[in-house]
């Protein structure tokens, strides 16, 4: 019996994509949340993959706020880190690879080798002060093919800070005025499918994803009408992207949808459904994505008992 | 280690703790309430908040935002709300009254929240009502109904993104022939009563 429903849900997963050139089949339970609990716990983060194919989920879980699994799925630690990382990822440059983390409670950025330790901090104090507002609100940040580190306001006023290496400040641009206009530019990501490498910005407010120059400069809109783009990540040609009111769709280099998977029937953009709510291989508000090192996706959403979907790359 | 964290977040003045409350957003969206009222009468409550909503900066941008939040389709126009009533205005703080229970802010309980709901308040002229968000529209609207004669049901709700149009609401409507039947059974109660009366004035004229 389970293996039927088993097959149903692949071939509902496999419907969802449009493509005939990449398909994906939805792997239920997949995460084995930490010993003593039902789910994974509060989830308002992102998910990310090391080069050694762990995995690598936050939670809003005081002094471990990221929490480690294997390929597998299954639970390997904590790491004490704070309970507000809205976006991080990982990423190889200069001495190793390093998570880095926007640290969305406590105004500020961290660079942590991936046991958790804290190697480099960007303080509240190193933001342009003309530039903050009413206060930061840091969703993410990602790494420059040449070590700078591009850091969003995503709830604040959707500014985004260049930072040099070694956390320097450098430039800014973006914001709600011309010409970027952003309104709740939730996460922003280094687009390394170009030469040279694009700032790849998930504009929420606008239903929108466009991309930048690494100076800020306008190139384009990659699509419009979205069900509200929150995070993104790359692999190969293709780009996979978590909307928040209900969807996860992959696209090419040329900009084209080539599958949407998880559908939502109707749009949702809360972290209220409950565990007896969810539906297999159906999202309710996507807020955090990866892709792994083979290519499979790996969705992390916005939800107070915490959830992580996978959908496999069909070969 | 913990009675030495506790030492620390002291030694701060609690400006640990006061991140660790802060890091959740309020709803992302206008929460739009719905009161279907007798008589087709309706009653839609829309609620901005401009402490947690990360696309609502301040209030004026929230008093912005309820000007013309959604549009009621009626055939093939899209009518503003404030063509249908006059808009009441109020500022408050209680969410729980002006969103379904499992789209309330979380993370949120130690910010205030600084709400603002205008309410519109109209006879419908249809059985049946739908609502429309314009394309290009920054704000979500979660339209939500609360069934008033049975308060216990969950409520239903839909979020309209910018283009999306809601499905049909029945009103509490009543067909011509029943709204002819209520005037039929009430002229024949007063012809009834009339000549009850008549009759017992003419007996009494006749015992006189």
């Amino acid at each position: 019996m389970s293996n039927r429903i088993l097959s149903l849900l692949s071939v509902i997963a496999l419907s969802g994509s449009v493509a005939a050139e990449v398909a994906y089949e939805f792997v239920p339970n997949f995460i084995t949340p930490p010993p003593g609990k039902e789910t994974i716990g509060n989830g308002h983060g992102e998910i990310a993959v090391d080069s050694a194919g762990n995995i690598y989920v936050s939670v809003q879980e005081a002094n471990a706020g990221i929490q480690v699994y294997g390929k597998d799925g299954k639970f390997i630690k904590a790491l004490a880190l704070p309970p507000s990382l809205h976006g991080f990822v990982i990423r190889k440059y200069g001495d190793g690879e390093h998570l880095y983390a926007a640290v969305l409670g406590e105004q500020k950025v961290i660079k942590c080798n991936l046991d958790g330790t804290v190697v480099m901090t960007i303080p509240t104090s190193e933001f342009p002060a003309d530039k903050i507002g009413k206060g930061l609100k840091l969703t993410n940040c990602d790494v420059a093919p040449n070590g700078d580190i591009y850091v969003v306001d995503g709830y604040g006023q959707s500014h985004i800070f260049v930072f040099g290496a070694e956390g320097k400040f450098k430039s800014v641009f973006g914001g709600p005025g011309e010409p970027l206009k952003l309104a709740n530019a939730h996460k922003v990501f280094i687009d390394r499918r170009f030469e040279p490498a694009r700032v790849m910005i998930c504009d929420r407010g606008h239903k929108r994803m466009l991309h930048t120059q690494l100076d800020g400069t306008f190139i384009g809109e990659i699509a419009t009408e979205m069900r509200n783009p929150s995070s993104a990540s790359f692999h190969g040609d293709l780009m996979c992207v978590a909307e928040i009111a209900g969807n996860v769709s992959v696209w090419d280099k040329d900009n084209k949808r080539v599958a949407d998977l998880g559908t939502s029937p109707k749009p949702t953009n809360t972290p209220g459904i409950e565990p007896k709510d969810w539906q297999q291989g159906i999202v309710t508000s996507p807020h955090g994505i990866t892709f792994d090192n083979d290519g499979n996706i790996l969705e992390t959403e916005w939800n107070k008992w915490g959830r992580v979907l996978r959908w496999n790359l069909k070969k | 280690m913990r009675a030495a964290r506790s030492i620390l977040i002291l030694a701060a003045g609690g400006a640990v703790l006061a991140p660790l409350c802060a890091f959740g957003h309020g709803a992302e969206f206008l929460s739009a309430k719905l009161t279907l009222l007798p008589n087709a009468e309706v009653l839609l409550e829309i609620t901005a908040d401009y402490g947690g909503n990360p696309l609502i900066a301040d209030e004026a941008v929230a008093r912005e935002a309820l000007i013309d939040p959604i549009r009621l389709r009626r055939d093939e126009t899209l009518v503003l709300l404030t063509e249908l009533s006059a808009a009441s205005v109020t500022q408050h703080d209680n969410w729980a009254e002006f969103a379904p229970a499992s789209y309330l802010p979380s993370d949120t309980e130690a910010q205030p929240h600084t709400l603002i709901t205008a309410a519109w308040r109209w006879r419908s002229k249809t059985p049946e009502i739908v609502f429309e968000m314009p394309k290009g529209k920054l704000h979500d609207v979660l339209l939500w109904t609360r069934d008033q004669t049975n308060p216990d049901a969950p409520p239903k709700w839909m979020l309209l993104l910018a283009g999306d149009r809601s499905k049909a609401i029945a009103v509490h409507w009543q067909p011509w022939w029943q709204r002819w039947q209520t005037v039929m059974a009430s002229s024949v109660f007063v012809l009834a009563l009339g000549y009850f009366v008549s009759r017992n004035f003419t007996l009494r004229q006749r015992t006189l």
